[in-house]
């Protein structure tokens, strides 16, 4: 199903992909549903059933795709980015005032504060509108920093009283003559954060990918990340293969370069909606075998990419020097890491990686935790059900969770686990909450870790240097308790209270 | 078009000004007031707003600024488009109820953001229902379009009083001797807050008085609120925050008020202040100067040594002449006092960044008068960075070395004048902060620590050669 590029406003992900964030069951049935839902690409025999959704009464406070499109937007560089909303939402400020300067510091740039702007809507502005406010903010934006792109962020509050943000970009880029790029991100349009990525992405697809197709270069790969320093050159400059790094801060040069580009990987399903787009709009294909966590999923995730490039004739020599490159430090984490059991939490495709990762180096993993589930996605390629393929390949995980990073719930399925350790996504509760269980665990800021062949060795070490902190932990465990009446402490069902409300 | 809670008749500091837009942010929105709720140890926050509303404000609060951490599991509505198209009071209702199942507190404050507002939800109902069937649940209305966590906070102050300390049952309260309620910083926008209220704990104990200090590690939690009514006197230790909150005490329980507008940092500041106390609560004078004595002996014997390296007899640091602060203004007033008045420091810019409301802001400008005898400090009232540093960086200066107390996002200005930089204001993301203190005896002596150190690995970062020699 095509994407729709005509206007300013992305289709959400709930409406694109059927995406979903409660559920509770096996890894084996949750793939069985998707592919039934959406259409049958593998094997899913007959009897699979509609993915339905549990809902639960109660819920805690998670997060919204406006931080994730303005985050997005906020490390291009040479941008600014306005916030159109009351104050409260520019409160991750904060956060991308450490996040850019950390950015710039593994990927060799000059450390420089984001550009982030809040027009500070009030009462009066909600009464009469805040579009005045939105083009001085404008003005004042491109005075203070001359950007060459401004973004224009929605919120909740300015979807709910219909400012007209389209029209006001629309009139500023005349004004001022430099692209001024909406991105409609009202946190209650989407049932889950991940569709900010669809929003920065499909402002990117509309306004900075400019048409360069007689510029065609076969040596250029786009890589599609999440942010972190640069796996992919490593891995991919045997292959004679250049790295295009787009998101997860980038300049605009790079994302003036996505359409001339030979073929575009993500490193995660999630963010597939640029890669779609190019392959849409500029015929730039996307490469769709199953992501690089693991040795076979990175052999054959090469091999892909050498076919789609043509340049078969190198690829299998690279795998395997590689291969031996790593065997010797590989066996021993796997020696060291033999035993345990791990517990996953992230989202979807990049939960379903890092399980990948823990299974290649020995780990026993039969409970994971995933932020949503995507039982699609935009290219409808049966390739790109991460799910089916982590299934298929390593085995069934008996307890899979979905769930919007819900504190209640996580407690529920960690004490069901009891694992050896966490691995998570870094944002959010999980961390934390395993830890005050007394659980040690490896929050991954950067989310590139655990790609690759040298993926399974950053993770493996990391584990183990994490592994220790078990003493702290527990320690503080022991003097603490979290504010649960004891039936729910005692819970191992993340989801009793939904079945409960249904009973 | 939104609803006013019936139980608020904004009697505060009342709505803030509007300055337009703000680079750089240094404060939340009203929602942001959580923060204060769960800093009351006892106390569950239940939000109804969008799905990202309430970790954002807390997270931005509390887990970049200091690396504070703090406990967040916060029950939320998740506002989604149904909500948004059919109201969401139902929806509320629901997530009450199953808080209630789930959830352990001996408090619940309900706390509405920007949709509820602009779609017209009767919150107020609601929890209503709620308080009729003598759950403990209140509601403050902290719409992020209305106010800051400033003001947020008071409106979640007022609500907690009014709606749950103002309807305990038992007898009216009696008056305890002795007994002070404190309303100072605002929980984890000041980085430092948990430790501050510790040290103003000790001390107001020290001269034998009892504490409601109601935040943080050093308050024992609700019990605290259930005795503000039965204390003699209310301390507001800030230049604005919290004086409506005591005023509206003196008019519900007759309790005394003294306004402190700059929290005590140093001997000078912090025995003036206890003496103030010790006269406003009639205690007894003796233990008040025998307390005072007994601090000033430490301070002065750790101040007396620091001396040596004041006097540049160690090394050749260039040891700041002027000093320029970014912050709340609670502790711009306060560090400014310190570092001109004790210090010998001349002033320098000072940036008010919390946006207080335009009633308080003559008085505040009035309390950076006599900084030192004879010197005033002409604050600025600014809450978008990029101003505030045209406003340092424009600044004339004649041989001075300048240092700066800010945030993590004066470091671009700091380095632009070539001053030390020491984080004192939100967003603090170089500073991992635990129990330390800036304030009282035991603070001053800790922010003298950090400040200096800071100059000297600044300078010595900047000479590395003389550092080899």
């Amino acid at each position: 199903m095509a994407i729709n590029l005509r206007t300013p406003q992305a289709e959400t992900r709930d409406q694109r992909l059927g995406t979903i964030t409660q559920w509770e069951g096996s890894a084996e049935e949750l793939a069985r549903d998707s592919a039934f839902t959406y259409g049958c690409g593998r094997d899913c025999g007959p009897g699979g059933r509609r993915l339905c959704e549990l809902s639960s009464p109660y819920s805690q406070a998670s997060m919204c795709a406006e931080q994730i499109a303005v985050t997005n937007a906020t490390i291009i560089k040479d941008t600014v980015v306005i916030q159109h909303a009351p104050i409260g939402c520019a409160s991750s400020q904060s956060f991308t005032s450490r996040y850019s300067r950390d950015l710039a510091a593994r990927r060799g740039w000059k450390p420089e504060d984001p550009k982030t702007i809040c027009t500070n809507l009030s009462e009066r502005d909600m009464v009469f509108g805040g579009v005045d406010r939105l083009a001085d903010a404008i003005r004042e934006a491109f005075e203070r920093h001359n950007p060459r792109v401004i973004f224009v962020a929605t919120s909740c509050a300015t979807g709910v009283i219909g400012d007209d943000v389209d029209g006001t970009a629309r009139q500023l880029e005349e004004e001022i003559g430099i692209p001024v790029v909406p991105l409609h991100c009202e946190g209650f349009k989407s049932r889950h954060w991940s569709s900010g990525w669809d929003v920065i992405e499909h402002g990117i697809l509309r306004r900075l990918v400019p048409n360069r197709l007689n510029e065609k270069r076969d040596d250029l790969l786009n890589v599609i990340h999440l942010g972190g320093p640069d796996v992919f050159s490593p891995l991919v400059n045997p292959l004679g293969l250049k790295v295009n790094l787009v998101m997860g801060g980038s300049s605009l040069e790079r994302l003036a370069d996505l359409s001339t580009a030979a073929a575009t990987v993500t490193m995660c399903f999630v963010l597939s909606y640029l890669a779609n787009g190019l392959e849409q709009e500029y015929g730039v294909p996307e490469i769709r075998a199953p992501l690089p966590y693991g040795l076979d999923a990175t052999d054959n995730w090469l091999r892909d990419i050498a076919r789609v490039t043509k340049r078969e004739d190198r690829v299998e020599a690279v795998i395997a020097s590689e291969r031996v490159r790593i065997e010797p430090e590989l066996e021993r984490l796997r020696k060291a890491l033999k035993g345990r059991r791990g517990f996953v939490a992230a989202g979807a495709a990049f939960a379903h990686g890092l399980i990948a990762d823990l299974r290649e180096l020995g780990v026993t993993v039969d409970d994971a935790f995933s932020f949503h589930h995507d039982p699609s996605t935009d290219s409808r390629d049966p390739q790109q059900d991460s799910l089916g393929h982590l299934v298929q390949e390593t085995g069934d995980i008996a307890h899979f969770t979905v769930s919007p990073d819900q504190h209640f719930q996580a407690h529920a399925a960690l004490k069901r686990a009891n694992p050896n350790f966490v691995l998570c996504r870094h944002s959010g509760s999980m961390a934390i909450l395993a830890g005050r269980m007394g659980i040690p665990v490896l929050p991954i800021f950067y989310s590139n870790d655990g790609l690759g062949y040298e993926g399974l060795l950053t993770i493996g070490r990391a584990i183990l240097r994490v592994l220790p902190r078990r003493r702290f932990y527990q320690d503080v465990a022991a003097h603490s308790r979290f504010p649960y009446q004891q039936w729910w402490l005692d819970e191992t069902n993340p989801y009793a209270l939904a079945a409960d409300d249904a009973a | 078009m939104t609803v006013q809670s019936r139980f608020d008749d904004s009697s505060s500091g009342g709505f803030s000004a509007l300055t337009g837009s703000i680079e750089q942010v240094r404060h939340a929105c009203a929602l942001g007031a959580l923060a204060s709720v769960i800093a009351i140890e006892g106390a569950i926050p239940i939000t109804h707003c969008g799905p990202g509303c309430a970790s954002k404000q807390f997270q931005a609060l509390s887990s970049i600024s200091g690396y504070q951490g703090g406990e967040f599991h916060v029950p939320s509505t998740n506002i989604g488009n149904k909500e948004v198209i059919f109201g969401g009071a139902d929806r509320l209702d629901e997530l009450i109820a199953s808080t209630l199942k789930v959830m352990e507190a001996e408090l619940y404050v309900v706390q509405s953001g920007c949709v509820p507002g602009l779609v017209g939800d009767d919150v107020a109902n609601v929890v209503q229902a709620y308080q009729r069937r003598g759950v403990p649940i209140v509601f403050a209305e902290t719409l992020g379009y209305r106010g800051t966590n400033f003001t947020g906070h008071e409106t979640v102050v007022r609500a907690i009083l009014d709606q749950y300390v103002a309807k305990l049952p038992g007898p009216p309260p009696e008056t305890r001797k002795g007994l002070v309620n404190v309303w100072s910083l605002l929980p984890y926008q000041n980085p430092f807050w948990r430790g501050d209220l510790a040290e103003i704990r000790r001390i107001l104990e020290g001269v034998g008085l009892e504490v409601n200090i109601l935040f943080g590690p050093a308050s024992e939690g609700l019990s605290e609120w259930r005795a503000i009514p039965s204390a003699e006197l209310n301390i507001v230790l800030s230049p604005w925050l919290g004086l409506s909150i005591a005023r509206r005490l003196e008019a519900a329980y007759g309790q005394r008020v003294l306004h402190e507008p700059a929290i005590p940092i140093g001997a000078r500041a912090t025995g003036a202040f206890l003496k103030r106390v010790g006269e406003a609560v009639g205690a007894d004078l003796g233990r008040v100067e025998s307390f005072i004595r007994q601090e000033e002996r430490t301070y002065y014997h750790y101040l007396r040594d620091f001396a040596q390296f004041y006097a540049g007899c160690t090394s050749q640091y260039r040891l700041p002449s002027e000093v320029n602060i970014v912050g709340e203004s609670a502790y711009v007033l306060a560090i400014a006092k310190f570092f001109v008045g004790d210090l010998g420091v001349n002033p320098g810019a000072f940036v008010l960044t919390e946006n207080p409301p335009e009633s308080e802001r003559a008085a505040i400008t009035d309390a950076f008068r006599d900084l030192a005898p004879g010197v005033d400090g002409e604050p600025v009232f600014e809450p978008d960075g990029h101003r505030a540093r045209k406003l340092i960086a424009g600044r004339p200066r004649i041989g001075e070395y300048p240092i700066v107390f800010g945030s993590t996002w004066e470091g671009a200005v700091a380095g632009e004048i070539g001053a030390p930089l020491v984080e004192i204001s939100y967003p603090a993301t170089d500073e991992v902060v635990l129990a330390r203190s800036y304030v009282g005896y035991r603070g001053a002596l800790q922010l003298l620590e950090r400040t200096y150190t800071t100059v000297v690995r600044q300078s010595t970062e900047e000479n590395p050669e003389a550092a080899l020699s």
